[in-house]
């Protein structure tokens, strides 16, 4: 009988734990996005320029991160969500440096290209220097500073400044030396540092 | 890092703090189409987790059946050769029974039967002649 109640004993905790670990882990899944998908979409919407795309983008990088990392520790999570979702961005832009050129080839009026590429370039007539612009001039100004920065540095920035990644961390993140990042950032910081001045 | 002859020199630490205010206020203030658009797709990549976590015995039994293919096929060969040989055995035995009932036929007559007796009288005669 003891061995009987012994045996009950041992065995419904071990039957139980594994549905109590999937649902607290689905739970902790479904936090750790939740806080992330908005940063993740404004990244790739500044990346895209299209909202539309940004929400593919996203969709498709958590798609990513629970197929490929969800079962990693949580403290890992955020870099590697970062991670695929730059991964993402860059093969977006990879695709549409492809697309460009084959349009190009096949549409050879530079003309109706320039003027597309005007018309579809930042207006940088728009508001003044992000310190004295409150509001949504202010974040307007900041968009389009952003949006003006290569993939690569805007990651860099993004990553760093906004996410608080520390150097060796967003170095994982972009899949590139800590030293790269640095450069990265440090160009970032003056490009944006260039344009807002010059609305002053 | 500012230019000396800038009067407004322009203040780095500042505007990294208020550029991550801005990209937060950005990123909360989303509308409710886009918010939507977001929760739904972050169902459908939770989803993928739980199918995937539903469908994690499918490899196992996969590896299961394969192996206890590759392994009927490795055995029935051997065991096929076993049943053929006992068959052919059986068989030839077979065939020897029956050499030996076809000729019982032949002999099969009433008057075989019939003439038993006598048949049985000339072997004894047979072999006191012998003797």
């Amino acid at each position: 009988m003891s061995g009987i109640a012994g045996t009950i004993s041992v065995s419904l905790p071990n039957s139980a734990c594994p549905r109590v670990e999937t649902s607290t882990h689905q739970r902790a899944l479904d936090q750790f996005l939740r806080g992330v998908e908005r940063r993740a979409l404004r990244m790739a919407e500044l990346a895209s320029g299209n909202r539309d795309e940004a929400l593919d983008l996203v969709q498709d990088a958590m798609c990513g991160f629970v197929r490929h990392y969800a079962d990693k520790p949580e403290a890992e999570w955020a870099p590697l969500f970062y991670r695929v979702l730059d991964s993402r961005l860059n093969d977006w832009h990879r695709r549409r440096n492809v697309r460009g050129r084959w349009l190009a080839v096949f549409n050879r009026d530079s003309a109706d290209e320039e003027a597309d590429a005007v018309a579809q370039a930042p207006d940088l007539n728009d508001p003044g220097p992000l310190l004295r612009l409150a509001g949504n001039e202010a974040a307007l100004a900041l968009e389009q500073a952003l949006g003006r920065l290569p993939l690569r540095q805007r990651q860099a920035f993004l990553l760093r400044v906004w996410e608080g990644f520390d150097v060796a961390t967003t170095a994982q993140t972009m899949r590139c030396s800590e030293g790269s990042v640095k450069t990265h950032l440090s160009r970032a910081l003056a490009a944006l540092r260039r344009a807002l001045e010059d609305h002053q | 890092m500012n230019a000396p002859d800038n009067p407004n020199p322009f203040d780095q630490a500042a505007w990294i703090a208020q550029a991550r205010q801005l990209l937060d206020a950005s990123a909360r203030d989303l509308d409710a189409a886009t918010a939507s658009r977001l929760n739904r797709a972050r169902q459908s990549a939770l989803a993928l987790k739980t199918r995937r976590r539903s469908q994690r015995w499918l490899l196992p039994a996969g590896l299961a059946s394969a192996c206890a293919l590759l392994l009927a096929f490795a055995i029935w060969p051997q065991q096929h050769g076993k049943i053929s040989a006992v068959s052919a055995a059986t068989s030839a035995a077979a065939m020897g029974t029956m050499s030996d009932a076809d000729a019982t036929p032949a002999d099969d007559t009433p008057e075989f039967y019939q003439d038993l007796e006598f048949y049985a009288w000339l072997d004894a005669q047979g072999k006191d002649g012998d003797g």
